[in-house]
């Protein structure tokens, strides 16, 4: 009972958490941020287990993060409405040589960011970009202009 | 046998920028979503600052402070604790609880049972069971004398424990246990 | 309280550690230093939680890191130096065809993963590598020769 509750509580908590803490992960994961998200599952994960180390306990807790998992999925494929809450939409960053200043400002994206990604694909310059788009998974996807290619 | 895959054609279905470039962005749902991170945030904060103040346990907000009025009993106890995690309950004996080079304490039934009571020192000569508690009886010299019980509560709640020397006036306290 | 502290000094100090291990872990993450991150996070982890296995313990921590993260995302942005102290600068590696040695010994890069990124893109020899860059997350981009494609 209370390792179920426990487990379904984290999960929760966990999901929030990185949804809120921001939309950076991915390709432009920076080492520490691999770090951040062990460090918070760690923490989370001393009172899903506490003192009762039993393997009972870590089968019951493992199968109602599972479960947990899968409800949130189907929520997610059922109504578009909850799936936005948790993942967020993609947003345009550049388009047709203009910046979305706001979005970029409180994403934390910058025109390094960009840049990175775009080298990524063997663009040169900032002013080849007709469109850079920062998806649902923290993915910046660069779309080369289509004079200078 | 061929098996009947159901299919559906593909439509148009993400909205797009600029009528070129299928992005499905709703910036409208975005500034919402930031407005309510702002929030989230903010209490986040408030949630942390309470906690070094101690309102979840741990903390100087927590410690707790209790004397009952004929100065036998002089309790220090944390008001709020925390589910599995070890703490000190002291009680300070003044000089009118010892009788005959002892001293007596009952502890109700919830200190044992919640608040989870792992040993008490210094050792009890003799721990007698019964009338909802346990009593102790610890060898004393003079006064002030002490004694400490180290809690780790079992669940999860709010319990009401007291204390007494046999004859003398009885202290109870309330005590929040945090998940 | 104490958690709180610890969280705190546990965030600060592994951000220090991981920039100090050099940008190797990212894109290039190999098995040796995902063990790596992993050993580094759990120490941290059992410093941070101590002998308070309860939720309010967990919340309360994971909560702090993700203020602390917050704090220094937005410390990144708004003062670029920061930014460059804690998450480090592109680094060129290939430079028309010339091995940038001193910045490829001290980042300890090799040759080898530069040929593992142009793979990556369909770039078969080297000679057709006319940029690679060593990106702040740890991956390296390249870009190719013009001729080459």
């Amino acid at each position: 009972m209370g390792g179920a509750l426990r487990g379904i509580f984290g999960y929760c908590f966990l999901v929030f958490m990185t949804r809120i803490v921001g939309r950076r992960p991915g390709k432009q994961m920076e080492p520490f941020e691999f770090v951040l998200i062990f460090f918070m599952g760690g923490i989370t994960l001393t009172p899903m287990v506490g003192d009762d180390r039993s393997i009972s306990n870590a089968f019951i807790t493992i199968m109602s993060i599972a479960l947990t998992h899968f409800l949130m999925a189907w929520l997610k494929q059922v109504s578009p409405g909850f799936g936005r809450i948790v993942d967020g939409t993609p947003l345009v960053l550049f388009e047709k040589g203009k910046r979305h200043i706001e979005t970029m400002k409180k994403m934390r994206v910058s025109d390094a960011d960009v840049m990175t990604a775009a080298r990524n694909k063997g663009i040169t310059s900032l002013d080849q970009i007709e469109y850079a788009i920062l998806e649902r998974n923290g993915q910046i996807v660069v779309l080369q202009s289509e004079d200078s290619q | 046998m061929p098996v009947n895959v159901p299919t559906k054609p593909v439509e148009d279905t993400v909205p797009k920028v600029n009528d070129e470039v299928a992005v499905g962005s709703d910036l409208e749902f975005q500034y919402r979503w930031w407005k309510f991170e702002r929030i989230v945030w903010t209490f986040f904060l408030l949630i942390v600052i309470a906690d070094v103040l101690g309102v979840f346990g741990r903390g100087p907000l927590a410690k707790a402070h209790a004397r009952s009025k004929d100065g036998t009993i002089d309790l220090q106890y944390e008001r709020v604790e925390r589910f599995s995690t070890p703490s000190i309950m002291t009680v300070k004996f003044g000089p009118n609880a010892i009788r005959d080079g002892k001293i007596q304490l009952w502890v109700s039934q919830s200190v044992i049972k919640q608040l989870g009571n792992q040993r008490v020192v210094p050792q009890p000569l003799i721990s007698t069971v019964g009338q909802d508690g346990i009593l102790y009886t610890f060898p004393a010299a003079s006064a002030p004398a002490s004694a400490s019980f180290a809690l780790e509560p079992s669940s999860p709640g709010v319990f009401d424990f007291a204390l007494q020397v046999p004859g003398a006036e009885r202290l109870s306290a309330r005590v929040y246990v945090m998940p | 309280m104490a958690t709180i502290i610890h969280a705190v000094l546990g965030y600060i100090f592994l951000l220090l550690s991981v920039r100090v291990l050099s940008r190797r872990p990212g894109a290039q993450l190999t098995l040796f230093e995902f063990v790596l991150i992993f050993l580094m996070g759990g120490v941290i982890i059992l410093a941070t939680m101590g002998d308070d296995h309860s939720e309010t313990n967990a919340v309360c921590a994971v909560l702090v890191v993700g203020l602390m993260h917050r704090l220094v995302s937005y410390v990144k942005s708004r003062f670029p130096r920061w930014d460059e102290w804690l998450d480090g600068v592109p680094l060129v590696l290939l430079e028309q065809g010339k091995w940038q040695t001193d910045v490829m010994n001290k980042m300890r890069v090799q040759d080898t993963d530069v040929m593992a990124a142009a793979r990556e893109q369909g770039v078969r020899t080297l000679e057709q590598i006319k940029y690679a860059v060593l990106e702040r997350n740890g991956s390296i981009s390249i870009i190719q020769e013009k001729k080459s494609q």
